[in-house]
């Protein structure tokens, strides 16, 4: 038994595997930060990368997401009694006049399956919803995701009363944006702090903001 | 010559050039227009009569035949009438349900009025043979569905020697992720595959048993193209493996689809996939698709320049007028100047039809449409020598 088998369970999307693997590992004293970043992160980094080059696709992706999921359904509240924190807060949703939550649903999961906090608010959020969010759970970061092309005007007001609430609410959140329409220029041009191309590049950027 | 309509949409299709690039706008569901930037280009074109709805979920419109006329469009569109009867309802305005039981909603906002499926018979649980096999089905025989398609077909032909297009919704992908879930269907392609492929053959057949009885209220050979299709690709790659699960699970589907069309009379076949579809266009081909739309240019791989290199001797082009970035953001100049550009690429030798890539979106100025559509009709080809 050790830590390499919860990789191998991420990599063939066995949650039931990852559970049970992990619970003994837990049991059998492991630390759980090597539990979480050796056997489940690291694991799900791999994927991430084999989707982004185009040798793994949107279900193979999901279900890595998932059997991650499930173990961290365990070792969440070991890393609470630890004093472990997560590696940042992101408050994600798809913008205002937009229902598409696909790509930000596997997003979040990824997010998730790197360490991250998620507060996923859903679609159709408006700028007001994502900036009392962020405030409420001290997020880093706001992630807003739009399928439409009309989702991109959306972002960018959004951008602008974020970057107010910024200084009128004494908050220090950056924005990032994705999306099909979405590009690094776009995000550039509207003042988001980045841009990711695909999920594992949301992760990529996401790490990279906060720290 | 004088080309007719009719003449140049079937030289296209047959890497043939005509007199000039084909226009189609409006032949089917997603080579249209939303209604929000149709009431602007009504208005701006002084057009006053009805709107016509084409597709609730896509909240499209039919273009007037006045507008259609203006445009010098090749095109006219056939579709099956609505379902006799079934599991269909309107809730409220933003809820209705589908002949498959499906839930669909939009945003109360107004800025997009896309219905999205939020529910549907096997959302929850495991998908099993039984529970599909337990479903009550909708019937592809429904008279509801080829009610009025003969007398379109006959009213088209009355008017002139237009180009008819039949739009065959639906398929077996999305679909299924309307009754399964998204999420739940792809899971299922691992996990429950052979339930997942009895849903897959229950809405083959559907689409099959539809296809065979408006072909025959049409007059198979009053067609010249069926247009269908489901996305395969996402903005930056595929959606799921093009071997593994394109070519097991899908593929043998999808020629079953093409094959109950052409075994009927000389009809192209145009396949609709959004986003990066280069990694499945053999597979296409293959099948015996004929021409890909949209040709969403701003995803992976599919730059118009590959896409006629490597494909343009065996697959034609519908569409390829940015929607992502040039329409509804560009200038008409800039709009001109991409149309020219992808009928210099795409229209070179035949094997291109002008529209934009899926419909016209909400935001596009209705100068941006003009613009397009002029410059597509300006284009000739030299005469041959």
């Amino acid at each position: 038994m050790s830590v390499s088998e919860i990789y191998e369970a991420v990599s063939d999307y066995d949650d039931a595997k990852v559970t049970e693997l992990v619970n003994a590992e837990v049991a059998a004293g492991t630390e759980v930060q090597v539990i979480l970043n050796e056997g489940m992160i690291a694991a799900l980094d791999e994927i991430g990368r084999k989707f982004s080059e185009g040798t793994l696709f949107v279900p193979e992706m999901l279900m890595a997401a998932e059997a991650v999921q499930a173990g961290l359904e365990i070792v969440r509240p070991l890393l609470i009694d630890t004093g472990i924190k997560p590696v940042g807060c992101v408050v994600i949703g798809t913008v205002k006049g937009d229902l598409h939550d696909i790509g930000k649903n596997l997003v979040a999961m990824m997010l998730e399956g790197a360490g991250f906090k998620i507060v996923d608010l859903g679609t159709d959020v408006d700028a007001a919803q994502f900036i009392d969010a962020a405030q409420e759970n001290e997020a880093d970061l706001i992630a807003m995701s739009g399928l439409l092309t009309t989702s991109m005007p959306e972002m960018e007001k959004a951008v602008v009363v974020i970057d107010e609430a910024n200084s009128t609410r004494n908050m220090n959140v950056k924005v990032m944006v994705g999306g099909p329409p979405v590009s690094q220029d776009f995000a550039e041009r509207i003042g988001a702090s980045g841009y990711g191309i695909d999920a594992p590049g949301a992760v990529d950027l996401a790490r990279g903001l906060v720290h | 010559m004088t080309w007719s309509h009719r003449e140049r949409l079937r030289a296209a299709l047959h890497h043939e050039q005509g007199d000039r690039i084909p226009i189609d706008f409006g032949g089917a569901e997603f080579t249209s227009i939303t209604l929000l930037a149709y009431e602007r280009l009504k208005a701006h074109m002084g057009v006053d009569a009805e709107t016509r709805v084409m597709s609730i979920i896509h909240s499209a419109a039919h273009p007037d035949e006045s507008i259609l006329e203006q445009f010098g469009v090749d095109t006219r569109n056939i579709q099956p009438g609505p379902y006799d009867g079934g599991h269909q309802e309107w809730i409220d305005p933003n809820h209705y349900i589908d002949m498959f039981g499906v839930h669909w909603k939009r945003t109360e906002k107004d800025m997009d009025q896309h219905f999205l499926h939020v529910d549907g018979p096997f959302y929850e649980g495991d998908l099993t043979i039984d529970r599909i096999d337990a479903f009550d089905w909708p019937d592809g025989k429904n008279p509801g569905l080829a009610a009025g398609v003969g007398e379109r077909v006959q009213e088209i032909m009355a008017a002139g020697s237009y180009a008819r297009v039949l739009y065959l919704p639906g398929g077996v992908i999305h679909r299924g992720y309307a009754m399964r879930g998204f999420e739940n269907y792809l899971r299922d392609l691992y996990r429950r595959p052979e339930a997942l492929t009895h849903l897959m053959d229950k809405l083959c057949d559907f689409w099959v048993d539809t296809a065979v009885s408006v072909l025959e209220a049409a007059g198979p050979e009053n067609i010249d193209v069926v247009y269908f299709g489901e996305d395969l690709g996402t903005q930056e790659g595929c959606m799921f493996d093009p071997e593994g699960i394109y070519a097991r699970y899908f593929k043998p589907r999808h020629r079953r689809m093409v094959e109950t069309v052409k075994s009927r009379a000389d009809i192209k076949i145009c396949f609709h996939c959004c986003g990066s579809a280069y990694h499945f266009i053999d597979h296409l081909i293959d099948i015996g698709v004929d021409a890909l739309n949209p040709v969403q240019v701003r995803a992976k791989n599919m730059e118009p320049k590959r896409l006629k290199a490597e494909f343009g001797d065996r697959l034609c082009f519908w569409g390829g007028i940015d929607t992502q970035r040039t329409l509804p953001f560009g200038t008409p100049e800039e709009v001109r100047q991409e149309v020219r550009h992808i009928i210099e690429v795409l229209g070179k030798g035949g094997g291109y039809v002008l529209n934009s890539v899926h419909n016209i979106q909400s935001e596009v100025p209705p100068e941006n449409i003009v613009a397009m559509f002029d410059e597509g009709h300006k284009h000739s080809y030299a005469p041959a020598a």
